[in-house]
């Protein structure tokens, strides 16, 4: 499609646009201890996009601006991910002490901006605008991480994401010269045909390409060995940021990521086993594998060292994406399906543990485990929903970890007998994180003085609570709606005809 | 022949500086051979025949980027009994991977069906440029300028006087 006629197609888009720029003017307008409104811009703006964006055709597959990106279910899932995702943010900094001392305006635009490149990762098709939504993504999160700037912890923290940042963007760009070199094209599914007529040919150069592209989407969900910016950026970040960076610019890394292999690997509709034709001879799969597992061990073991909430909080997210990853190396549909429905789960309890750290440490003034003791009869209503989301992220019945959890599983085993030493990894590893998510909840219940005091958090917050709490429970035993709309939205924008 | 002979130049050029970056002691000799190696692969550029990449080479990397730098660098106090810029431990093992990495990466330079077009004779190639820009890849450049906005607005915000 043109460019005119894209326009028609990228209202969403338009508006989470149109919203950055008002946002911007509407900032000039309020004082320092009012530009927290900008936020109500912000929200409003988005939610007008979600709208539209429920509005549009469901089926529709198609591609944009001249091959740039695509339109389809797939990144369609992605962009209500995203939308979610941000808007639950956007509430709980407006609830977080440690911003109401700085002025708030940009950081609204900014969260927008993020948005706004999330929603090009879900839909690139191209290597230049998979390369600069990336860049779009990470510059905001970089200023966002490094918000709180009188605070050593926030500038470091935004410092070594950006010198990370910058270092696995040179590498990524490095890969994608590759990819241009060896192909002439930028469009991937160009270069999907380009890489079938070489006929194995350029494999050598395909690999290592890989790899280097690798390091860029590897670094977006924090995946080892590119995952060292992750505990220092998480717990210097203001802990809305922390949250969020946890939660939807790793779902888009996993969009992109996805999309991206199955374009250049792939039949281009969905994963089928056998379909990587053009590295055959190369363990594409077990290479993988072996990464997902190593970053959820990893991700494991450290946490259960860690007395910082935050700090557990990043490497507990640093596991999540060993899980999530293993979905990809089974290359089937059951695979994706799984990732994406983990990745909602995920979205809700994820966020809804950040939020009740939040709330504790603007009460109780600590992010320290150790001092939580007695929380769970202080505030009840804190204590037992940080027990429910504790309870989901190891993947306990009845909750929506657990049915996240088993589906990743069953695509696992449904994939062949060589991916059950990864189920067992899997399994194995949530039992080790059974014993750090538990201990958050011992020190709650089980230490210090039981004496009640019976902090209730006001309306808003108590709601936002209820909204991460109840899906996390929820979808624990009724999930099959949930499910469905993942499985409806796996269709891809089609690479051959 | 002479296009050979000058063709090497600028890759010893280009090469040499890059070297004289990283090795020299002072951040300022750095920052002079950076401009050297800028400068190298501006010929580099006109190589390939591409003249409006190698001007914009000059213009921004040369005449923007190096000259902010050298200002930070002289607008910063003190900055030259800062002798620490280049340590380096572990060279052993440093050594052995940077030598593989080099050797996998020269095999796969030689070893590779790169993708090859012929260069057509085109009197410049600012209007190619121009029309790629402003029809073809339409998107990318203009999210650019959403990229650049969000770059701007947070060197703004770290560079206001209090909170």
């Amino acid at each position: 499609m043109n460019n005119f006629q894209s326009l028609r197609l990228f209202i969403p888009e338009l508006i989470i646009l149109s919203t950055i720029l008002v946002a911007i003017i509407a900032d000039l307008f309020y004082s320092k201890e009012k530009s927290y409104k900008v936020g109500y811009w912000v929200l409003t703006g988005l939610l007008l996009a979600m709208v539209v964006l429920w509005l549009t055709d469901k089926t529709e597959v198609t591609t944009l601006f001249l091959n740039s990106i695509a339109l389809d279910p797939f990144s369609r899932i992605f962009k209500f991910i995203f939308i979610l995702a941000t808007l639950f943010v956007i509430i709980m900094s407006m609830r977080a002490s440690e911003l109401q001392k700085v002025r708030t305006g940009e950081y609204f635009v900014l969260l927008a901006v993020v948005v706004l490149g999330m929603f090009l990762m879900a839909s690139s098709i191209d290597l230049i605008m998979v390369y600069i939504s990336i860049e779009v993504v990470s510059i905001a999160s970089f200023i966002l991480a490094g918000y709180l700037k009188t605070e050593v912890r926030s500038n470091e923290a935004s410092l070594k994401y950006v010198i990370y940042g910058a270092f696995s963007s040179g590498i990524m760009l490095y890969g994608l010269s590759l990819l241009f070199g060896l192909t002439g094209t930028t469009k991937l599914f160009e270069i999907s045909e380009a890489i079938a007529r070489l006929n194995g040919e350029g494999n050598l150069t395909l690999i290592i390409a890989t790899i280097f592209i690798m390091a860029g989407f590897g670094y977006k969900i924090s995946a080892v060995p590119f995952h060292f910016w992750t505990p220092d950026v998480y717990e210097g970040a203001p802990t809305p940021i922390t949250a969020y960076l946890s939660v939807a610019p790793k779902a888009a890394g996993f969009a992109l990521l996805i999309r991206f292999f199955n374009s250049l690997f792939g039949t281009g509709a969905v994963f089928e086993p056998g379909t990587w034709q053009s590295l055959e001879g190369i363990p594409w799969q077990q290479v993988i594998a072996v990464v997902a597992a190593i970053t959820m061990a990893l991700g494991n073991l450290v946490a259960i060292q860690q007395s910082n909430i935050k700090r557990l909080l990043a490497y507990s997210s640093i596991a999540h994406a060993g899980y999530i990853l293993m979905g990809i190396p089974v290359l089937s549909q059951d695979g994706i399906h799984a990732m994406i429905f983990y990745i909602i789960v995920y979205l809700f309890m994820q966020l809804g543990a950040f939020f009740v750290a939040i709330l504790i440490s603007n009460k109780f003034g600590t992010e320290e485990i150790a001092k939580y003791s007695g929380i769970g009869f202080k505030s009840p209503l804190l204590g037992v929903l940080m027990a429910l989301f504790m309870f989901s992220l190891t993947g306990i019945p009845p909750t929506a970890g657990f049915i996240g959890k088993f589906y990743l599983f069953a695509a696992l085993i449904n994939g062949g007998s060589q991916f059950y030493w990864l189920a067992i990894w899997g399994v194995l590893n949530s039992v080790v994180s059974l014993y750090y998510y538990m201990r958050i909840v011992k020190v709650m219940f089980f230490e210090g003085q039981s004496e009640l005091e019976l902090y209730l958090p006001s309306a808003v917050p108590t709601t936002l609570l209820m909204v991460f709490g109840i899906p996390t429970l929820l979808f624990g035993v009724y999930w099959s709606p949930i499910a469905d709309w993942v499985q409806n939205s796996l269709i891809f924008f089609v690479v051959r005809m | 022949m002479g296009a050979d002979i000058i063709f090497w130049m600028v890759v010893a050029l280009t090469v040499g500086s890059a070297f004289l970056v990283v090795l020299s002691q002072n951040l300022i000799y750095s920052a002079i051979a950076l401009l050297f190696s800028f400068m190298g692969v501006a010929g580099l550029y006109i190589f390939m025949m591409a003249d409006f990449i190698a001007a914009t080479q000059i213009v921004i990397y040369v005449g923007g980027i190096l000259v902010l730098i050298i200002f930070g660098i002289m607008l910063t106090q003190r900055i030259r009994d800062v002798r620490i810029s280049h340590t380096s431990m572990q060279r052993g093992i440093g050594g052995v991977v940077v030598t593989l990495i080099f050797l996998g990466l020269f095999r796969m330079i030689t070893g590779s069906p790169w993708h090859f077009e012929a260069i057509p004779e085109v009197e410049g190639t600012v209007s190619g440029i121009g029309k790629l820009l402003m029809v073809e890849y339409l998107l990318p450049f203009e999210v650019t300028s959403v990229l650049l906005l969000a770059a701007l607005m947070g060197a703004a915000m770290l560079s206001r006087r209090g909170d």
